[in-house]
């Protein structure tokens, strides 16, 4: 007598996975067991090449002070201070989908061809008509734009470099997120672009900074009729702060740097450490991908903006900003190629 | 002769920092485990998700209740919970995914008796039970767990398992067109 049971193992066939497919997951859990058990301390042009505005938090008080001292003062990431031990919060993320895809990226490893990194960016705003650009970013730090192929070879030929000095940096921070220890990586990619927060310095350190990049502000402060000027940030504030910084920063390296495997792995993994962001699986054009949606208390409490990786292999697909108030909205695309210097200023690309 | 350590053992091993340890844990169970993931979202996703399921038993293999010797249950929990994760990260406009994706283009079913196509009529009154039913008889008809393993993957204690798939039995049986297959199904195998 055949019974329901019976049925139901008649269709409990499935196809069977890939060998390399447990091959694949084993290396994605190796590399979780290394992060785990990896030693603490282990070791305005340019804006046009950034993805979107950047949006720089608006903590009240505080963050105006920040944000104005962000202007004014380089706090450089000297290798002295000890890294904060991870917070409980982040190591239980290790389950998150960025480290797991951090990890397959990490793990699939490979070769580099070329020795630069070409973003192909569309950007259309609502009004506006669709801008594309074609950002250079070399390994050794220079930065080339252009409108086309053209106009970029140009700019290489008369040697136009464009970098700052920040984007290296951030890019460096990611490369040492893709395997360091995530709390100082963090450290290290606040630090890459000018702040006043003093991350992972003595108090005393980070107080002394504070003060100040509040003399430098308080003229600003007074003409507003502000006389109280915003304490040295702790506690969430700081946490909040450095957020904000993460993320911009991050995904910064992610425009320049996105061509390098180990960018992606590490931006992938210092995006984990904010718990602003929210993370879900989707599809676009038919590619698996994640978006990757940086809520308000990433940008003190007000707007958001989404980044879209392919699920795979972590390549920004396209990242939006919805309007906000006076903030336009805008949607931008890439396409992110391996080149050589060579041939993009033969314009042969 | 040293007999192999059980898989309790095996995660008491890793937590004292012996990785390979987990590892050949992860060994013994990947084909039963990745299997468990194709049934129930294809074969492509499952591949997607089996890293993300040893990262996660990985960083909750402390909370491993020793006093089961087997993993096996433990470990469909996690994935489980991956595939939950995965359904309820996906966007609205998505529709939530039920049974649907089981249905893999890769179907050995048909071959097996063109004449009578069951396999969509049996997920179409799967989707009709409730989740925790559904996943209990699968875990006993697929993945070949006892009622109480079951019931230990969807953290259910052994009486509430067993009432609960004696009802999803039920349900399943007299769904018609469930019903019709067995009647079809009983009466050629009388014929023969």
């Amino acid at each position: 007598m055949i019974d329901e049971m019976d049925l139901l193992s008649g269709i409990k066939a499935a196809e069977p996975l890939r060998r390399g497919a447990f091959e694949d997951a084993r290396t994605v859990l190796r590399a979780a067991m290394d992060v785990e058990t990896a030693p603490r301390t282990r070791n305005a042009l340019r804006r046009r090449a950034h993805w979107g505005t950047r949006r720089t938090a608006a903590f009240g008080i505080v963050a105006a002070g920040a944000a104005a001292a962000a202007v004014a003062v380089v706090v450089a990431s000297s290798p002295g201070p000890a890294a904060p031990t991870v917070p409980a919060s982040q190591q239980a993320a290790a389950s998150s989908p960025l480290l797991v895809l951090a990890a397959r990226i990490t793990a699939s490893g490979g070769s580099l061809p070329g020795n630069a990194s070409l973003i192909i960016r569309t950007q259309t705003a609502s009004g506006i008509a669709p801008d594309v650009s074609y950002n250079l970013y070399t390994d050794d730090g220079a930065f080339y734009v252009g409108g086309d192929k053209k106009s970029l070879a140009q700019a290489v030929a008369k040697g136009q470099n464009l970098a700052d000095g920040i984007t290296g940096a951030e890019v460096k921070a990611a490369l040492y997120a893709a395997r360091g220890a995530l709390s100082a990586a963090r450290v290290q990619i606040v630090d890459a672009s000018p702040n006043a927060l003093g991350l992972g310095l003595p108090k005393a350190e980070r107080e002394k900074i504070w003060a100040k990049a509040m003399a430098k502000v308080r003229k600003i402060y007074l003409e507003k009729g502000i006389k109280k000027l915003p304490p040295l940030p702790t506690g969430k504030a700081l946490r909040a702060l450095a957020d904000n910084y993460v993320w911009n920063n991050s995904v910064d390296a992610l425009s320049a740097g996105a061509g390098n495997p180990r960018v992606r792995a590490g931006v992938l993994r210092l995006l984990s450490t904010i718990s602003g962001v929210r993370i879900a699986h989707s599809a676009v054009g038919g590619q698996a991908v994640l978006t990757l949606t940086a809520g308000p208390e990433v940008f003190g409490g007000q707007g958001e903006q989404v980044l879209t990786v392919n699920a795979r292999t972590g390549m920004p697909v396209k990242s939006v900003q919805p309007a906000d108030g006076k903030v336009r909205g805008s949607v931008d695309t890439f396409r992110v190629l391996r080149v050589t210097l060579a041939d993009a200023e033969a314009g042969k690309l | 002769m040293a007999s192999d350590p059980e898989d309790a053992e095996l995660i008491v091993s890793s937590l004292s920092g012996d990785e390979d340890a987990f590892v050949e844990l992860v060994r013994r169970h990947e084909t039963a485990v990745g299997a468990y993931l194709a049934r129930r979202v294809g074969r492509e996703l499952a591949e997607d998700l089996l890293g993300e399921v040893w990262v996660a038993a990985f960083t909750s293999r402390a909370n491993y209740d020793r006093s089961f010797p087997g993993a096996r249950p433990w470990l469909f929990g996690v994935a489980h919970n991956a595939i939950r994760r995965h359904w309820r990260s996906r966007p609205a406009e998505q529709p939530v995914a039920d049974v649907t994706p089981m249905a893999s283009r890769w179907d050995p079913w048909a071959a097996v008796d063109s004449r009578i196509d069951a396999a969509p009529v049996l997920r179409h009154a799967l989707a009709q039970l409730r989740p925790e039913q559904r996943e209990l008889l699968t875990l006993v008809a697929w993945e070949d767990l006892t009622i109480a393993d079951a019931g230990r993957v969807l953290g259910m204690p052994p009486g509430t398992a067993r009432r609960s798939l004696h009802e999803a039995r039920m349900a399943l049986r007299h769904e018609p067109g469930v019903a019709a297959l067995l009647t079809d199904q009983n009466m050629m195998r009388k014929a023969n």
